[in-house]
């Protein structure tokens, strides 16, 4: 049974002893971002802030799903599943018939317990943390999702595009083009000089989260649904012709203007630098906001590994990127992105059965709509465990050869790589790099091709269950 | 202590004594911290010669260690008018 909302979540990340309850005040101003900071860089419990300075009634919950443990939670599995198991429960799910929402009354949708609306819906009278030092002001919305609809064919879109409050009736932020919120706003709100209707999540229950963040071409509203293995149920705004989840924490209903930008930024980023320098942005004008009694808002603080950003996209992209590869009918046994890599390092298992099969993955994966979100690709046979970094490592610095394996490309990236000068940030260029870390083909297995020395390699099956029979008994522990 | 904070990309874009306009973030103490105001302002490298101190960030948020001072002359609207 699927978590209704973050509230259900926090029970069980608490009873899996992945929560820590503060009950002191904690101030909304570096305080409160440096705790989930300082949580995300040693992979630690949640902070449930149970008080908030100059905020009383209102909550924070950070780094929701920052690790692994918590990811499996929030599937409602055991906190201990393995990433492979994980990875194999969500390709089940996500491979299963889509799950259409269901609209529930505005009555029965905690969302509504307060609705501001007009002169009374003032953006500071709600703690958005200034999450950095040096940030370009308050980062409301970093674990969220902003829902916005296409004017001609009503497709509706969840996506996670940060939001800094600017003053008390305006939000601004970076809706990239190629992003799918950014392609309708940008090609077709903007040149017909109409504003887009959006409305901010805070707080969503932690599978309506990994569903905004996913890269499926289904409806988020529907693959939140294969996740849950239930329908999500939403409530109509207030203000604006669109839906939103009826057990979030926090709701933000207003327009994103065709014909302004305001600054925006810096910001902490996923890559965990602040490349993006402060530029001018998108506009978001409220008009309602809603949320439940005693809210919780969310915080995800972007910075070095790991954060939910970084764990989830690693995640959800590497999954995306193995059913491409299988529906091309390339014998992958895996596709894994390390999150400590922030998504940019995709590490792919294949059975290289015919010569430049790296070459056509990496093709693939970079010509794909995934493609400018990462910029390594390393290919390592079908013996390697791609999610042991031990091993992992090793495939790259003993088996890629420094002239044939290594290849270059050009493509399109994202202006938040921080290698990126100036310029190429401007045009979003992305270059790109192939590691090829299999044996060619054509080596004389005998003579040419190095054999691995390795436990299970080098000693026959009646040694190895021999010494692994008697593990205990030697005096090591298993 | 600052009354407001101001983003630059250089002190270039702060010429002493001419107006300028600027995307200000008031410093007060409480919820409203950190609001942005657009203004036409004079501003000074002289952290007395006007009546508020105004701490000044590069892109990235690194603050200049020398602060200024902000005299504040009108409120500058930058949301069209049909969207307010």
């Amino acid at each position: 049974m699927a978590y209704l909302d973050n509230r259900e979540f926090i029970k069980a990340l608490d009873a899996a002893g992945e929560l820590v309850t503060i009950e002191q005040e904690v101030d909304w101003d570096l305080e409160a971002g440096a705790i989930v900071r300082k949580v995300c860089e040693e992979k630690g419990p949640s902070p449930l802030m149970n008080k908030i300075k100059d905020y009383p009634g209102h909550r924070y919950l950070g780094a929701p799903l920052a690790n692994y443990r918590k990811l499996a939670l929030s599937m409602g599995m055991d906190a201990d599943s393995s990433i492979p198991q994980i990875a194999e429960e969500y390709l089940k799910r996500t491979s299963s018939p889509p799950i259409k929402p269901v609209l529930l009354p505005k009555e029965e949708a905690p969302c509504k317990e307060n609705i501001l609306m007009g002169e009374d819906a003032d953006l500071f009278l709600l703690p958005g943390p200034m999450v950095h030092e040096g940030d370009g002001g308050r980062y409301l919305a970093t674990w969220h999702f902003v829902v916005t609809k296409d004017p001609d064919n009503g497709d509706v879109n969840w996506g996670m595009y940060r939001q800094m409050v600017y003053d008390r009736k305006t939000m601004t932020g970076p809706l990239l083009p190629f992003s799918d919120g950014g392609k309708v706003f940008h090609g077709k709100y903007k040149p017909r000089g109409e504003a887009m209707p959006f409305a901010t999540v805070i707080g969503p229950d932690p599978l309506s989260a990994i569903a905004a963040s996913a890269p499926s071409p289904i409806p988020e509203t529907e693959f939140t649904g294969m996740l849950m293995q239930q329908p999500v149920s939403l409530v109509k705004c207030e203000t604006v012709d669109l839906e939103v989840p009826a057990y979030a924490e926090i709701i933000i209903e207003g327009e994103i203007l065709p014909d302004v930008s305001l600054e925006e930024g810096p910001f902490g980023e996923y890559t965990g630098y602040r490349t993006s320098p402060r530029d001018l942005r998108a506009v978001y004008r409220i008009k309602a906001i809603t949320h439940r009694n005693n809210p919780i808002t969310t915080i995800s603080n972007m910075g070095i590994p790991t954060d939910e950003g970084q764990l989830l996209r690693s995640f959800s992209l590497g999954l995306e990127m193995e059913k491409l590869l299988r529906s091309q009918g390339i014998p992958v046994t895996g596709v894994y992105m390390l999150p400590e890599s922030t998504h940019h390092l995709v590490v792919v298992g294949v059975k290289a059965i015919y010569t430049n099969i790296a070459t056509q993955i990496a093709q693939t994966v970079f010509g794909s709509k995934l493609g400018p979100w990462f910029h390594m690709v390393m290919v390592v046979d079908d013996k390697t465990d791609i999610y042991n970094v031990d091993e992992v490592i090793h495939a790259l610095s003993t088996r890629c050869h420094p002239i044939n394996g290594i290849h270059i490309y050009q493509g399109v990236g994202t202006p938040l790589y921080p290698f990126l000068s100036a310029a190429e940030r401007i045009k979003s260029v992305g270059p790109k790099v192939l590691f090829d870390c299999t044996f060619p083909l054509d080596w004389d297995p005998l003579n040419e091709l190095p054999s691995l020395v390795s436990f299970k390699n080098v000693y026959p099956k009646e040694i190895q269950e021999k010494v692994l029979n008697n593990w205990e008994k030697y005096g090591f522990k298993s | 202590m600052f009354h407001y904070d101001v983003f630059v990309e250089k002190l270039n874009n702060l010429p002493e004594g001419e107006e300028v306009q600027l995307a200000v973030r008031d410093l007060s103490p409480g919820i409203h911290k950190y609001c942005y105001s657009n203004v036409k302002a004079l501003v000074s490298p002289d952290a007395e010669k006007y009546e508020n101190k105004l701490q000044v960030r590069f892109g990235r948020g690194q603050t200049h260690s020398n602060p200024y001072s902000i005299k504040i002359l009108e409120q500058v609207e930058r949301i069209p008018e049909r969207w307010r």
